[in-house]
């Protein structure tokens, strides 16, 4: 109760010190709400990436592989399966900015994929595609939240410009699945049957190729699993296999992949460290101040207090307390208005798929407790300070 | 209760290439229930002595024992606990805690020290009763006059039954009536909780209302000799 009332004695000192704190860790949370938000989506990459084997043409070729090049890539030594892939932009003509983020995609899904996928996904609503499905989606929690669809809904699939030419094709759907958030690349999907990305993949290449190429027979990509638990070296020893054995593909190796991930999160933890250090600077110097000013004020208190009895660890305690209670202010309130901000950004981004923010349990207990820290150590000098003044000195000063 | 015996205490600092004897060889016996005076010029070495026998100063030699207990032998934590249990202090400048109210204030020394007191809130309010503020329990010391806040210590430092109370001119901030009431008051408690009471002083008047005025002069103790007082 009287750090309390201590810290209220110099209303305007113990606000602005406060401040300082806020200030800090107010970056620290938004800061490492984004690199949160960059991590889990890096995370996904990762673990996407570093479970499976990316197939494409060789270098400087166009992303059209033969069918049959998925029974020759089953057949190299470690491949469990294989499955062809098509992606297509699902709102194409957007202007192409920086994105913050995965564009919304729609991608080719055989269920036969999920027992190989490393990011388990769940349904919110509705089910998974059979693999003989025709006209039906699976929508990842942001694309459905961005188009407001839900199971049971029609949705006209890749969605249509506003600037669109006469010729524009897209398909209707009916939504079967919506996915729970992954915050990675699920979210952005919409996942249709091999048949129809075929189908869009027919209608995606220019007129005078189109009915050239039966699109039953090619894929853009391959992707190729070990069999479940298959570890990463193991994978790029059989990424090397494919690109001896396989003509006319290219094995790209997964820990090439994962490590430019690695790298990218890399950058955004060090973003994050650079904002705790501003913190600590800024913070810890003010705290440290403020303490010493109030020590300084306090002599004759505190020599009061040794003269009735208080050892050098109470008084050391008190002033350490009343260092780590302004921490704790200002780490609290810094943290509750970054979460705010956080939140009401998300909530702006929402609608135009820019949520950049992830709050997590781990990032309230850094920013938490980092501020405690912060403040104790702030007040560890001006606690000793006090602690180990002279009673007969302190009680004689006069301020 | 109380037996405070100094044997030979000397203190002496040393300023630049110069040692000042603050206190030369004093030996005292202050027994349970005395109401002691100690006066001299400035410099004659009063608050040394007053913070050597509250334990806040370590002597150069001597002793300072405690119920026959030699405390320079104890390190400062049991210094402190003893400080704590013992020996109440009043200042002259009252040093109370700004931020705590009146009861507070009282109850301070028990934050620090085991208390030997029964029941250490209806104990402060009797000795606040006692000092005349019961009306004034949740008042700030800012909210009080110089001599209600000077109550406020002399209730502070009696608060764990200590067995001696140190008093640095406890009258100095005060106007003349002020101080006798603060004389009257503790001379009271002084009966009534049987309490030793040392007081340094540079006013006479207080310091002839002792049973007994010790006289310092150059660290050293001229007199010291019964007050007489008149019937």
């Amino acid at each position: 109760m009287e750090i309390i009332r201590n810290l209220a004695r110099r209303k305007l000192r113990s606000t602005l010190t406060v401040l300082g704190i806020v200030i800090g860790i107010f970056a620290l949370t938004t800061m490492g709400a984004m690199a949160a938000h960059f991590n889990a989506l890096l995370d996904g990459g990762v673990k996407y990436f570093g479970s499976s084997i990316q197939i494409g043409p060789p270098d400087g070729q166009a992303s059209i592989l033969p069918m049959s090049k998925v029974d020759e890539l089953k057949r190299v030594d470690g491949v469990d399966a294989a499955f062809p892939g098509y992606g297509f932009a699902a709102k194409p003509g957007e202007a192409a900015t920086i994105s913050f983020g995965i564009p919304d995609t729609i991608v080719s899904h055989d269920p036969a994929e999920d027992r190989y996928a490393a990011i388990k996904t769940t349904y919110a609503q509705g089910h998974d595609l059979t693999a003989t499905s025709r006209g039906e989606v699976v929508l990842g929690s942001s694309i459905a939240n961005e188009l407001k669809k839900n199971v049971g809904d029609s949705i006209d699939l890749p969605v249509r410009p506003k600037d669109a030419k006469p010729d524009f094709v897209n398909h209707t759907f009916t939504v079967v699945g919506v996915l729970d958030p992954t915050r990675t690349a699920p979210d952005n999907l919409a996942s249709i049957s091999i048949l129809d990305a075929q189908m869009l993949f027919k209608e995606s290449l220019p007129v005078a190729i189109r009915d050239t190429i039966d699109t039953t027979t090619v894929a853009q990509s391959i992707v190729v699993f070990g069999k479940p638990g298959t570890s990463l070296a193991e994978l790029d020893r059989i990424a090397g296999r494919i690109n001896q054995q396989v003509n006319g593909v290219k094995a790209t190796k997964p820990s090439d992949l994962v490590n430019s991930f690695k790298a990218g999160g890399a950058t955004f933890t060090a973003i994050t460290t650079a904002a705790a250090v501003l913190a600590l600077v800024i913070g810890g110097l003010s705290v440290v101040n403020t303490m010493i000013m109030a020590v300084t004020e306090r002599f004759r208190e505190i020599g009061l207090k040794k003269a009735v009895g208080a050892h050098t660890g109470h008084i050391l305690r008190e002033y350490l307390l009343e260092a780590t209670l302004i921490g704790f202010l200002g780490g609290a309130i810094g943290y509750a208005l970054g979460v705010g901000l956080t939140n009401l950004l998300n909530l702006a981004g929402k609608s135009s798929n820019l949520e950049l923010f992830l709050i997590t349990p781990t990032l309230t207990v850094i920013a938490l407790g980092f501020a405690v820290a912060l403040g104790a150590l702030a007040g560890v000098i001006p606690a000793f300070r006090a602690a180990r003044l002279d009673p007969v000195t302190a009680l004689r000063t006069t301020n | 209760m109380a037996d405070i015996e100094l044997v030979e205490l000397t203190k002496h600092y040393r300023q630049g290439k110069t040692v000042v004897r603050a206190l030369d060889g004093v030996s005292l016996r202050i027994g349970s229930g005395e109401f002691v005076s100690v006066v001299g010029r400035s410099g004659s070495g009063k608050t040394t002595l007053l913070d050597l026998v509250g334990l806040l100063l370590r002597p150069t030699s001597g002793k300072v024992l405690v119920d026959g207990q030699d405390t320079t032998r104890l390190k400062d934590g049991q210094r402190a606990d003893l400080r704590g249990q013992r020996i109440g202090f009043i200042f002259q400048e009252y040093n109370l805690l700004p931020t705590l109210n009146v009861l507070e204030n009282v109850l301070l020394p028990l934050r620090y020290t085991k208390s030997t007191v029964q029941d250490d809130r209806g104990r402060a309010l009797e000795l606040i009763e006692a000092v005349g503020l019961g009306d004034r329990i949740k008042h700030r010391p800012d909210e009080l006059s110089g001599g209600q806040q000077q109550r406020v210590a002399i209730a502070r430092a009696l608060i764990n039954r200590p067995a001696l109370v140190l008093g640095d001119e406890p009258t100095g901030g005060v106007d003349t009536q002020t101080s006798q009431e603060l004389v009257g008051l503790m001379r009271w408690l002084n009966r009534e909780e049987n309490v030793s009471f040392v007081i340094v002083t540079h006013d006479l008047e207080l310091a002839g209302q002792a049973d007994r005025m010790i006289r310092l002069k150059d660290g050293q103790v001229l007199t010291d000799e019964p007050v007489e007082h008149a019937a």
